[in-house]
């Protein structure tokens, strides 16, 4: 395959990457190629060792590795090419993509369509400015992640998690087995940032202690970390002195939230939205610039891996098509977010056509009515923040929009428990 | 003396604390707390045979990775887990391995296969 003959180009290759290339390959686009900065296919899958993967996909209950296995077959068979160890180092808004690679060098190309399937990362330390000293042994929960799971070594014995993110329960879990005692899982909400099975099965089948509505408000140590104080917060989550307590450990695991990883996005001149903090997309997940697309958690961060996987094969179809000759038309209708609604995705749709959208509650609620403008709606016993809201609208229903509808707002009615208890 | 058991369910977001009722015999005789039948099922399940797939890694030898990742090919009891991660400990996985490949069978006693997940290269 020759660099100037490259239609779609994919970068990244974790579920998301995977899945828009195998995509833009089945849909027409002749040479579609991967390129990845680690020396092997898949992204953070082969540390991802627990399962739960592609229940929803595959409809089989997977570990990473597997899950990402199939994907790679399917790599193997649709011919899509690969570029290991190359990382794009610079990407312009007339979509020039500039890669290194120690085997190429530096290369320059510019493919008719691309995905960005950068993913996420993690907030660190200094996101969330934890006081004390700054002694080693503090990680976030998906660097010990690789350490165990890939490197073979355990970061330490004793350990404190802050926040309760699915990251930092599913470690909780994996240290426990593997010897080590999660001292406690603290998380400064109410609830837990995670799915309702990471705390069962990860927390309290292990009985590690959850800390709710808590905070680690100091750090201790000189060389290597010694303990944290951990304290209750009141109601603007503030640390309260009087419940302030010491947890000896050597370890202190942060999983504190994941930030998409947009800093090629921003070189080609892509608008980001500030609350997901990925790129503004329409429903074919195209961005502002054309002919640029996005998908997964570079987009907005997902809990279930098989939802990242669907949302990029938009991407990686559209990209295709594009790469093809297909043009989308301007007109388009803004989602907006009205009563607890943090955010929706895509951020504007054509109205044309049948699409689902992907969303995320502020706050937990229980019996409520999500409300697509007047057109439709739909009752649901429970919304959390932790877990993504998926819903699907058809064409049918969007004909029911007046002609030249610009807006519409997607709201959580609360609703009243009729009769009954 | 009729004994209570929480159980919390993991089948949807709502995670409904679902409170089972037992006699001597340790019989269910009263779930409540769910708000639908799958829940009722669920806990009634989750009460009797607690499973759990176990996922992890096994140490390697002769190979350029560190680690082999594993599972149970299917869930066992949540109480063998521990116990079996330790079994698993001694365990060293040599080249060539292929994902699927039985790498412990009958883990401590549970019936259930212990499998690779990926391939291991020299």
């Amino acid at each position: 395959m020759k660099l100037q003959d490259i239609d779609v180009a994919v970068i990244g290759s974790g579920p998301a990457g995977m899945a828009a290339a195998v995509k833009a390959k089945e849909t027409g686009a002749e040479n579609v190629v991967i390129i990845e900065r680690a020396e092997y296919l898949g992204g953070l899958l082969d540390q991802c060792v627990h399962n739960g993967f592609g229940l929803l996909y595959f409809n089989e209950d997977l570990t990473g590795p597997e899950y990402g296995r199939r994907f790679i077959e399917k790599l193997m068979d649709t011919k899509v090419g690969t570029m290991l160890e190359t990382m794009v180092i610079k990407l312009s808004p007339d979509r020039e993509l500039t890669a290194v690679s120690s085997k190429e060098g530096v290369i320059t190309f510019r493919p008719k369509g691309i995905v960005l399937a950068m993913g996420c990362r993690e907030r660190s330390r200094g996101a969330i400015n934890i006081p004390g000293t700054r002694p080693s042994g503090i990680l976030t929960a998906g660097t010990a992640q690789r350490l165990v799971n890939i490197d073979g070594s355990i970061p330490g014995k004793k350990i404190v998690i802050l926040g309760s993110g699915d990251i930092g329960m599913i470690m909780a879990r994996r240290l426990t087995l593997e010897g080590a005692k999660v001292e406690a899982v603290v998380e400064i909400l109410p609830y837990t940032g995670g799915l309702i099975r990471n705390e069962v099965q990860c927390v309290h089948d292990f009985s590690i202690p959850l800390l709710l509505h808590s905070t680690v408000s100091e750090i201790h140590g000189e060389q290597r970390i010694e303990a944290v104080t951990v304290a209750e917060v009141d109601e603007n989550n503030n640390p309260i002195a009087a419940t302030e307590r010491r947890i000896e450990c050597d370890t202190l695991l942060l999983s504190v939230g994941l930030i998409p990883e947009n800093e090629l996005s921003l070189m080609a001149g892509i608008e980001l939205d500030p609350i997901t903090g990925g790129a503004i997309v329409d429903e074919f997940r195209q961005t502002n610039v054309p002919g640029i697309f996005a998908g997964g958690n570079v987009v907005h961060v997902h809990d279930l891996v098989d939802n990242a996987s669907w949302e990029s094969e938009i991407a990686g179809e559209s990209a295709a098509k594009f790469a093809m000759g297909e043009k989308w038309g301007k007109e388009k209708i803004r989602l907006k977010a009205g009563r607890n609604i943090r955010y929706i995705v895509p951020q504007t749709i054509s109205g044309e056509r049948d699409v689902t959208l992907y969303m995320r509650v502020k706050e937990p609620e229980k019996l409520v009515r999500v409300k697509v403008g007047d057109i439709m709606s739909k009752t649901l016993r429970v919304v959390k923040p932790s877990e993504m809201q998926k819903l699907e609208i058809s064409a049918d229903q969007l004909k029911k929009l007046k002609e030249g509808t610009k807006e519409i707002t997607i709201a959580c009615e609360k609703l009243e428990r009729k009769g009954g208890k | 003396m009729p004994k209570e058991e929480k159980v919390i369910c993991v089948g949807c977001p709502l995670g409904c604390e679902v409170e089972l009722t037992l006699d001597d015999k340790g019989k269910v005789t009263e779930v409540k707390g769910n708000q639908c039948k799958e829940g009722e099922s669920y806990a009634i399940e989750e009460y009797k045979n607690p499973v759990r797939v176990l996922c992890g890694t096994v140490l390697t030898q002769g190979s350029s990775r560190a680690l082999l990742a594993i599972r149970s090919k299917t869930p066992i009891l949540k109480t063998k887990l521990v116990g079996g991660n330790k079994a698993l400990a001694k365990v060293r996985a040599k080249p060539p391995v292929k994902m699927g490949d039985v790498i412990m069978s009958n883990l401590v006693g549970t019936g259930v296969d212990v499998v690779a997940t990926s391939d291991l290269p020299d």
